[in-house]
This record gives C-alpha cells, sequence and structure tokens, in this order.
C-alpha cells in the first residue's frame, strides 16, 4: 500500500497531492488507481503541494481529478514539485487573447 | 423527517433567525445605517456604496439585492433609510418589503430635515420592530423548508479531498429531505463546466450552465490579462493550488455529483423546489456570499482550507475545514473541523455527520462562531461602470 498522505485521485491523474511535508531524496510510493507508482521526490514539497508521478514534457497536459488543470509550461520530471513555476491555465488567458484570435 | 424550530412570516416562509435589518439605499445613508445600529441591539446594519449613478442593469442587480435582504426568511421586518432622490428608491424598496406581509419603515434624510432627525426616525422605527420581533416565539418545522448555501474560501488542495466532500453530503442529505441547496462562483467553473452541463436535468439548463461559463471566460478575456494572480489567489496559490481549473475541479467537489436542477441570475430569489441550483456569481467570496444571501439561503456553509473570516449577517456562516493546520491556526473561523478524514483516520460519512449535526444546531438558534463575533461582510456584484 503506497503513502496514504500522498493522493492521487483518479488513475489518470499524473500529479498527487502531498498532505503531509515531503523531503527532498525522499522515495515515495503513491497508490494511482490500481497500481503503485514509486518516485523519487526531486525537491522539498510544502504540505498541500504537488509532485509529478511521471515524466510531464513541455506542453503536455497536467492531469488531477482526472482532467486537465493546466499545460507544463518546462519538461517536468517524475518526483519534481508541480505549480505555478511549471504550469500554466489554459482558462482566462486575455494575455493570449489576440494570439488564439489570429491562430 | 428531522425538525427544526423556526420563525413564520407572513409570506410562509419560515426563518431560523429573527434579524431586523436597517437598509441603506446610497453610500450616503450608510453612516446614519451604522449609528442606529450601534444604538438599538441585534439589528443588523446593510450598507454598500453603491444605488446611484448607476446604468439599469446595475441598479436592478443592487435593487434585487436589497429587496432580498428585506424579504430574507430570516428577516422579521426592515428598516430603509435613504438619503434623497435615488435610482434606488427607498419608499419602493420598504413598499415591495410590506408586500411580503413584513414591517417596513421608510426614512428619508432630506425630508427628515437632517442626519440629526434622520437618525432619531431610523433609531425610534428600528426599536419598535426589533421588540415586536422578539415577542415571536419558535415554532416546530419540517426542515424540507429550508434552503442550504454553499461557498468555498481560501481553498487549498485540502478542500477538493476532504472539507468539500462533507459539505456536498451534508447539502444532499436536506435535499433527500426535500430542502434546497445553491452553490456559486461561475468562474470556478472553469474546467468543470462539461462535468456540470452533463449533470444538468435538461439540455435547457446545461445550456445555460455553459453559456454562463463563456460569458464569464470573456469578460476575463476582454481584460487582456493574465488571469493568474486574480484566480487562484495569492492564498490559494500558497495552499497548493496551482491553476484555476485546478481550484474550479476541486470547489465542484462541494456541490456533489446529484442533479442539477436550474440556474439563477445574481441575486434573484432560489426556486421553492427541492434540489441543487446553481447561482451565477464571481468566485470574489463576499459578492458571492451576499448574491446567495439575496437569494434566501437561511444558512451558509463556508467550506474553507486555510480558514476565512468570509461571513454574512442574515444567514448564519458555518465555517467547516478539513484542514489540520488551519484548524488550530485560526480556531475561531473553524465552526467543524473534519481534518481527521483526510487521511482516512475517519471517514467522509463521519464528516458529513459532524457537519449536518452543527446544521441542526444552528438552525435551531446556536449561534455560529461569525455571529458570536459579530463578522460580516456586504458586497453587491456590480456589472459595469458607475456613471
Amino acid at each position: 500500500m503506497g503513502d496514504t498522505h500522498i493522493v492521487a485521485v483518479e488513475p489518470d491523474d499524473n500529479v498527487a497531492t502531498a498532505i503531509r511535508e515531503i523531503t527532498s531524496g525522499e522515495t515515495v510510493t503513491v497508490d494511482v488507481g490500481d497500481y503503485e507508482v514509486t518516485v523519487e521526490v526531486a525537491e522539498d514539497v510544502q504540505f498541500g503541494h504537488k509532485i509529478a508521478l511521471e515524466e510531464i514534457p513541455e506542453g503536455e497536459t497536467v492531469y488531477k481529478y482526472g482532467l486537465s488543470i493546466g499545460t507544463a509550461s518546462e519538461d517536468v520530471e517524475a518526483g519534481e514539485w508541480v505549480h505555478v513555476h511549471n504550469v500554466e491555465s489554459n482558462y482566462g488567458r486575455g494575455d493570449l487573447a489576440d494570439e488564439s484570435a489570429t491562430a | 423527517m428531522t425538525d427544526f424550530l423556526g420563525y413564520e412570516r407572513p409570506d410562509g416562509s419560515i426563518g431560523i433567525r429573527n434579524f431586523v435589518p436597517i437598509i441603506a439605499t446610497a453610500p450616503y445613508a450608510n453612516d446614519t445605517v451604522e449609528r442606529a445600529a450601534g444604538i438599538v441591539d441585534d439589528a443588523i446594519p446593510i450598507t454598500h456604496p453603491l444605488g446611484r449613478c448607476q446604468t439599469k442593469p446595475d441598479v436592478f442587480q443592487t435593487y434585487r439585492t436589497l429587496l432580498g435582504y428585506g424579504t430574507h426568511p430570516n428577516t422579521y421586518g426592515a428598516v430603509v433609510v435613504a438619503h434623497a432622490g435615488e435610482i434606488v428608491d427607498g419608499d419602493e424598496l420598504a413598499e415591495d418589503i410590506a408586500e411580503t406581509g413584513r414591517p417596513s419603515a421608510s426614512i428619508n434624510i432630506h425630508d427628515e430635515n437632517g442626519v440629526m432627525n434622520g437618525l432619531k426616525a431610523t433609531v425610534e422605527a428600528t426599536q419598535e420592530m426589533v421588540q415586536d420581533a422578539s415577542a415571536q416565539r419558535r415554532q416546530p418545522h419540517d426542515v424540507s423548508n429550508l434552503t442550504f448555501g454553499i461557498n468555498c474560501a481560501t481553498s487549498d488542495t485540502t478542500s477538493g479531498l476532504c472539507q468539500h466532500k462533507a459539505t456536498a453530503g451534508a447539502a444532499w442529505r436536506l435535499i433527500d429531505e426535500g430542502g434546497r441547496a445553491v452553490f456559486a462562483e461561475t468562474p470556478e467553473f472553469f474546467g468543470g463546466e462539461q462535468g456540470l452541463a452533463d449533470r444538468a436535468v435538461n439540455d435547457e439548463v446545461a445550456q445555460k450552465i455553459l453559456d454562463y461559463v463563456d460569458r464569464w471566460e470573456q469578460r476575463l478575456q476582454e481584460t487582456g490579462y493574465d488571469v493568474r494572480g486574480a484566480q487562484p489567489t495569492p492564498d490559494n496559490m500558497d495552499g497548493g493550488l496551482t491553476t484555476i481549473e485546478e481550484k474550479a475541479l476541486g470547489a465542484l467537489v462541494k456541490s456533489g455529483d446529484g442533479p442539477i436542477q436550474d440556474l439563477v441570475d445574481y441575486g434573484e430569489k432560489i426556486p421553492d423546489d427541492s434540489g441543487m441550483y446553481i447561482m451565477d456569481t464571481p468566485g470574489h467570496g463576499a459578492e458571492s456570499v451576499t448574491g446567495i444571501g439575496a437569494g434566501g439561503a437561511h444558512f451558509m456553509i463556508i467550506s474553507t482550507g486555510q480558514g476565512h473570516t468570509l461571513s454574512n449577517a442574515i444567514m448564519p456562516t458555518i465555517k467547516i475545514t478539513g484542514n489540520p493546520g488551519s484548524a488550530e491556526r485560526v480556531p475561531e473561523e473553524t465552526d467543524v473541523d473534519v481534518s481527521e478524514a483526510l487521511v482516512g483516520d475517519q471517514t467522509i460519512e463521519w464528516a458529513t455527520d459532524q457537519l449536518w449535526n452543527e446544521i441542526i444546531d444552528v438552525v435551531n438558534g446556536k449561534q455560529t462562531l461569525s455571529e458570536v463575533l459579530g463578522e460580516s461582510q456586504f458586497a453587491i456584484h456590480r456589472i459595469g461602470p458607475s456613471t
């Protein structure tokens, strides 16, 4: 059984939520649906923040609750902290409105 | 069926409190309203910066919201205070309140020859109403009379995993007993709107949900800015929420997974039929909760990650958290602590029972922490510019 303090909501999720402090270098096992994923955590992760369960290349979708919560804005390795520094929203992007209008 | 002790209104609604609000129609009546409420114990001041120099959609929204407070099930009667001639007309508002059979009074500061006499008239009208209200007794009624308001505040990643599930559980328990529930915050549906539309009772309601989300998306696009920083808010991001989609998918957990009956506009009266409703509001908590209050919800659940002062004067506000750190850090913002259910030491059913039991106590008269502390915010959502 995986660590009950690191939660993947749906089997399709490629991130999991830490409900404890995780320390850089820890190897953690997370239950994802019917299987377990083991990753080495690359950096300290605060309570409530997320780690990548697998590699998420730049431009790929980040999944939580089995749905998109945004797009990786840079390559993310398994075990990395996933937050605003490497994920971008696809909604409310007035800054991209002109781009999408001409695309 | 579950009973509670509530106050009967002439229009047939049942209140869980017996409030007398003093309602300002424009900012120039705010000081008189605040001063009168400071003199008369138990009166509720309703003040705001709106009610004049607004275009029609905003005038309508302001009027409807103020009327919703004057005719709320928890309202015994209301005193309306105007400054002079305004677009939101004090006499008209007082008359519309009186149409529900509630006592109402209309004071105009100019007609009273200024603030001193205006204050005296406001205090006299209010003290009489508060004393009459205090003579009324609670009677037993079925909980099917109740409407359950749901909002989140200072969400974090624990919200969607724990406290929102308990909130949904309690809301659907009330709906199963014939009551109503309403949740809101349309921009916090981003990314989950299709799942929500799939829960609609018919195609028309499904389309309405998608249209409302599109309208908010368009309004945000038109600003020319990235929504990040505004949504998720800095406190959400501290709590681990990365994008508005992630916040939304977590936020939607608080509505459960049952059918969506209908969607109502900001401050619009929530229908009498049993079921789960949506009110179209911004994610801005004070504006959202103010709209839900105008819609007639009897009490409010604030499901919070990191704790929040967000409360409403007319709907007793019960705060639930599943974040153990928050329950310890901000105890007066935690009516119900269900953090034992966050990592499986307790079940979500247990958490739902904790919240349900607190709700039953509160609807019977137990004061929430924010009521005891006199915490409340009132902010009507504005659509367009002032003129």
